[in-house]
C-alpha cells in the first residue's frame, strides 16, 4: 500500500499542534513510530510507544486526561477500538475524560492482512457512547483542520484515517466538525457519501445524468454529530437517497441517514455499505471494494436497480 | 515499635488497641451500610479497611474541602467492589458525610456498589470492572511526571483483579517507563487461589521488575514499614506491597471464602458481627 498522505499528515499536525501546545502527548501501539519522530523530537518526554498492549495504552490516554493532559492514542483500528472497546466505554466513557484516538486500518485497508486487521463497525461500537464525537477526514487537509478545531474539546475523538485520500480540495473555513459539504449541486437523487468514496460517488455522476438522474452529492466528514439541517433539506428536495460508504450498515452513516428521514413520506431510501461479513477474500483494496460493489460501476449498477425513475 | 508496644508514626504515638477500635469502628459502620442499603461486600471491604485507613490517617495528602487540590495523592482503588471501606474512611477525613453514607444505594444516593468518580468526593476513578483502575493510575504517573509534580499515586488491586491481563500489562509498562512515583497495594486475601491455585503473586511482581514487599495488610506497624521504605522518586522502580489480608477480618462468621461475599446480615447474624466487633 502507498504512503497516505492522510497518515503523514497527522505525524505533521501533531509536530505543529504539540509545538504550541506543551499538554499534547500522544501514545503509539507500535505503529507509525517513526512517522512521529518529528513530534518526539520537538517534543521530548510527550511520545510513547506503549508496545503491544492496546487495552492499557487506551487507560493509559485516559489516566493522562484525568491530571489534566490531552492524549492522543493511534494503533490499528482493530486493537484501538474492538479490542479496548471496555477500556473506551468506561475509562474515557464514564469518567466523561476528554482525548483522541486516531486509527489507521479501518474497514478493510489492510485488505491482505485478512481480517483480524479489519474493523467494519467502528463507528457503530463508539457512535453510541455519550460526548464522543466521530470523524472521518477523507483527506490531509480534514484532517488538520478538524482535528485542531475539537481535540481539547473535553470529550472522546475518534479520527478514523483512511489509507486512500478524495482528491476533492476545501477551503479550510468550509472543513466544520458537524458540517456537511455540498459538493456537487442536483435534484432527484442524494448522494451522501463519507471517506474515499467520495471520489467513487463524483466518477459514477456523468453516467447516471446519462441515465436520466441529476445526483446531488452530500460529502460527510463528520459522522457524530451528523449535519441534520442539510441532509434533510437535500433530502426534501429529491426524494431519493443512496449512502455510499465503508461500513455495516448498522450503526454507520446508514442507519444514521435512515434514522434521520424516517418520518419523511414519499421516500426511496437504500445504502451501499458492508454487508454483515468477514472479508475473507484477498487481493488489493481495490479488489475489496469491486467485490463489494463499492465502485463507480456499482453505484450505477445500484442505483438502477434500486430507484425507480417515474 | 515502643517499650510497651504501642506504635510510633512520626510525632505521634498510638497504642495498638486505640488503631483497633478505630477500625472495627469502620467495620461496624460498614455492615450498617449494607443492612440498611440492603446490597454490598462486606468481606471484601473488611480485607482492606486497615490499608485503607493508614493511607488515609498517616500518608496521602489531600484537602477534603477542595478535593481536586492539585498537590494531593491520589488513592485509587482499583478493586472496586470494596468501595465500602474506602466510603467510611472518607467520611472520616471529611470527604463525605453521614447523610452520604445513610444514602448507600438509596436512589437519591450518591454512594452505590461500586465507587462514581464523578459523583463521590475524593474517589478518583470510577472502578469496578476490574483491571481499569490500575491501567490509568499508570498513566496518571506518567502524565504527572511529564507535568513535573511530585504528587504520589497509591493504587489498591484485588488478588483476584490480578487475574486480568491488563494489570500486568500495565506493571509491565510502569516498570520500563520507571514509575517511581507509583505504589500498588495488592490485597492478597486468597481469593484468586481460589479458582487458580498457583498463586505465587511475589514472585509474579518481582519477575516484572517491582519492589516488592511482602507483608501482614492487617498490621499497621507493618504496612507503616513497607510504605516508608518508598522512595517515591519521579524516576524509579515502582513498589508493590503485597498485603497478606484474611477476607471478612475481624468477624470470624465472615472470614473466608464462601457465601459471604455478596450477603446481607440477617438479624442474628447481626448481632453476632457486631459483638465480634465490639
Amino acid at each position: 500500500m502507498s504512503a497516505s498522505p492522510i497518515r503523514d499528515q497527522f505525524a505533521q499536525t501533531m509536530l505543529e499542534v504539540g509545538a504550541a501546545d506543551s499538554d499534547l502527548v500522544v501514545l503509539v501501539g507500535d505503529i507509525s513510530h517513526f512517522k512521529l519522530q518529528p513530534f518526539a523530537q520537538a517534543c521530548p518526554g510527550r511520545f510513547y510507544n506503549i508496545g503491544i498492549c492496546e487495552p492499557t495504552m487506551v487507560s493509559m490516554a485516559a489516566g493522562l486526561a484525568k491530571v489534566g493532559l490531552i492524549p492522543v492514542a493511534h494503533t490499528i483500528a482493530p486493537f484501538l477500538l474492538e479490542r479496548s472497546f471496555e477500556q473506551i466505554k468506561l475509562d474515557f466513557g464514564y469518567h466523561q475524560l476528554g482525548g483522541n484516538l486516531i486509527t489507521v486500518g479501518s474497514a478493510f485497508d489492510y485488505a491482505n492482512l485478512g481480517c483480524t486487521h479489519h474493523c467494519y463497525d467502528d463507528f457503530a461500537l463508539l457512535g453510541n457512547l455519550p460526548g464522543t464525537q466521530l470523524f472521518y477526514p477523507g483527506s490531509a487537509v480534514e484532517f488538520d483542520t478538524l482535528f485542531r478545531q475539537v481535540y481539547r474539546r473535553g470529550r472522546l475523538n475518534l479520527f478514523r484515517l483512511p489509507a486512500i485520500a478524495h482528491q476533492q480540495t476545501w477551503n479550510n473555513d468550509d472543513i466544520i466538525p458537524g458540517k456537511a459539504i455540498l459538493v456537487q449541486e442536483g435534484s432527484d437523487l442524494t448522494i451522501i457519501t463519507t471517506g474515499p468514496h467520495l471520489t467513487t460517488a463524483l466518477a459514477a455522476q456523468d453516467e447516471l445524468r446519462q441515465k436520466g438522474f441529476h445526483p446531488e452529492i452530500i460529502y460527510i466528514h463528520t459522522i457524530v454529530p451528523l449535519d441534520r439541517d442539510q441532509l434533510l433539506a437535500s433530502v426534501q428536495k429529491t426524494r431519493r437517497i443512496l449512502v455510499v460508504e465503508e461500513h455495516v450498515f448498522h450503526g454507520g452513516l446508514s442507519s444514521r441517514v435512515l434514522e434521520l428521514v424516517r418520518g419523511i413520506r414519499d421516500l426511496q431510501f437504500s445504502s451501499l455499505c458492508l454487508s454483515n461479513e468477514f472479508a475473507t477474500h484477498y487481493g488489493s483494496y481495490e479488489d475489496q471494494c469491486r467485490r463489494v460493489g463499492l465502485t463507480k460501476e456499482g453505484i450505477l449498477r445500484h442505483v438502477l436497480e434500486k430507484f425507480s425513475k417515474n | 515499635m515502643g517499650d510497651r508496644g504501642e506504635v510510633i508514626l512520626g510525632n505521634r504515638v498510638v497504642p495498638p488497641k486505640e488503631e483497633w477500635q478505630i477500625h472495627n469502628a469502620y467495620r461496624r459502620r460498614i455492615v450498617d451500610m449494607v443492612c440498611e442499603g440492603k446490597d454490598g461486600h462486606i468481606p471484601s471491604a473488611f480485607s482492606i479497611i486497615d490499608i485503607i485507613a493508614v493511607l488515609y490517617q498517616y500518608y496521602l495528602k489531600f484537602d477534603a474541602k477542595n478535593p481536586a487540590w492539585e498537590k494531593r495523592d491520589y488513592f485509587i482503588l482499583s478493586k472496586g467492589h470494596g468501595c465500602l471501606a474506602l466510603y467510611v474512611v472518607l467520611k472520616e477525613h471529611g470527604f463525605l458525610t453521614e447523610n452520604d453514607l445513610n444514602g448507600f444505594c438509596q436512589p437519591d444516593g450518591i454512594l452505590g456498589e461500586h465507587p462514581d468518580a464523578t459523583k463521590v468526593p475524593g474517589v478518583e476513578l470510577s472502578t469496578g470492572s476490574l483491571g481499569h483502575g490500575f491501567s490509568m493510575a499508570v498513566g496518571m504517573a506518567l502524565g504527572l511526571r511529564i507535568q513535573n509534580r511530585n504528587n504520589r499515586l497509591f493504587v489498591l488491586v484485588g488478588d483476584g483483579e490480578c487475574h486480568e491481563g491488563t494489570v500486568w500489562e500495565a506493571a509491565n509498562v510502569a516498570n520500563n517507563l520507571q514509575l517511581g512515583n507509583l505504589c500498588v497495594v495488592v490485597d492478597w486475601n486468597g481469593s484468586a487461589a481460589q479458582l487458580m491455585p498457583r498463586d505465587d503473586l511475589p514472585a509474579k511482581w518481582k519477575a516484572f521488575g517491582w519492589e516488592t514487599h511482602v507483608i501482614d495488610g492487617h498490621s499497621v506497624t507493618e504496612l507503616r514499614q513497607a510504605l516508608d521504605r518508598i522512595a517515591f522518586k519521579s524516576v524509579g522502580t515502582p513498589t508493590v506491597i503485597v498485603a497478606k489480608t484474611i477476607k471478612g477480618k475481624g468477624v470470624p462468621l465472615l472470614e473466608g471464602h464462601g457465601t459471604w461475599h455478596h450477603r446481607i446480615p440477617k438479624p442474628d447474624e447481626y448481632k453476632i458481627i457486631m459483638e465480634a466487633l465490639a
